[in-house]
């Protein structure tokens, strides 16, 4: 079984972007169902409390959901840490989605700010992205917001002067 | 502003290893400032009793600042 990050915490691991709170969201990439017995034995490893969706682990709460949703063709990244490695969510997913999410329901600006950061980290060549796949998917039916992804691509790119990879040109 | 930065790259195939990834994390933070200054954490959430109640009345752990990452 292999878990990966999700949400706020995967943008945060991303962008340092002072963005996260205090809930680590994970998904299990690797099954479509995580049974409730194993899920108890592997946070059991990791010395956690409660259970058996929410824990307490390592000072902080741990949400384990079920299986990470991703529309991008793309790998999750990894990230080789002290205790082995782990896979954070793929940004060509969390773009679109933040993008969506910043007006979806009305004006977010949150969810705004968290598209733009990880716009400026990946523009910055600090996140390698995929922007072909960004386009890709903003053009799904599930999202159908790819005027909306390139309007704020290139408003930060604009902004750090540098060229919008999702300019016509 | 302007150029590239010459910070690590977490890369799309592959992976970053930890020293790397550390090495990035000032670079990241100054970039997502640039476009997003300040902490962006929401204000709240469903989850904020429990958080709150974990993180003495904040929202999560306070945010390494800039010059020590």
């Amino acid at each position: 079984m292999e878990l990966v990050v999700v949400g706020g915490s995967a943008i945060e691991i991303l962008t340092e972007g002072a963005y996260a709170s205090g809930d680590l969201d994970v998904c299990h990439a690797t099954k479509a169902t995580l049974p409730v017995r194993e899920r108890q034995e592997v946070m059991e490893l990791l010395g956690a409390k409660g259970g058996p969706r929410i824990w307490q682990v390592a000072g902080m709460y741990l949400d384990l959901l079920g299986p990470a949703e991703s529309f991008a063709r793309t790998p999750f990244r990894r990230i080789e840490a002290p205790y082995g490695s782990f896979l954070v969510m793929k940004p060509e997913d969390l773009v679109v989605e933040r993008v969506l999410m910043s007006y979806y329901l009305g004006v977010n600006q949150t969810a705004r700010n968290c598209a733009r950061i990880l716009i400026s980290v990946a523009l910055r060549g600090e996140i390698a992205v995929d922007w072909d796949e960004v386009r890709r998917l903003a053009n799904l039916p599930e999202y159908r917001n790819l005027p909306e992804c390139v309007i704020l691509v290139n408003e930060v790119a604009n902004e750090l002067e540098i060229k919008s990879p999702l300019h016509p040109d | 502003m302007n150029s590239k930065s010459k910070a690590p790259c977490i890369p799309i195939e592959g992976s970053i290893s930890w020293e790397d990834w550390l090495k990035g994390r000032r670079a990241r933070r100054e970039s997502s400032q640039l476009v997003a200054p300040g902490v962006i954490r929401r204000k709240r959430s469903s989850s904020d009793r429990r958080l709150k109640k974990l993180f003495n009345g904040e929202r999560g752990l306070p945010f390494t600042p800039t010059e020590k990452l």
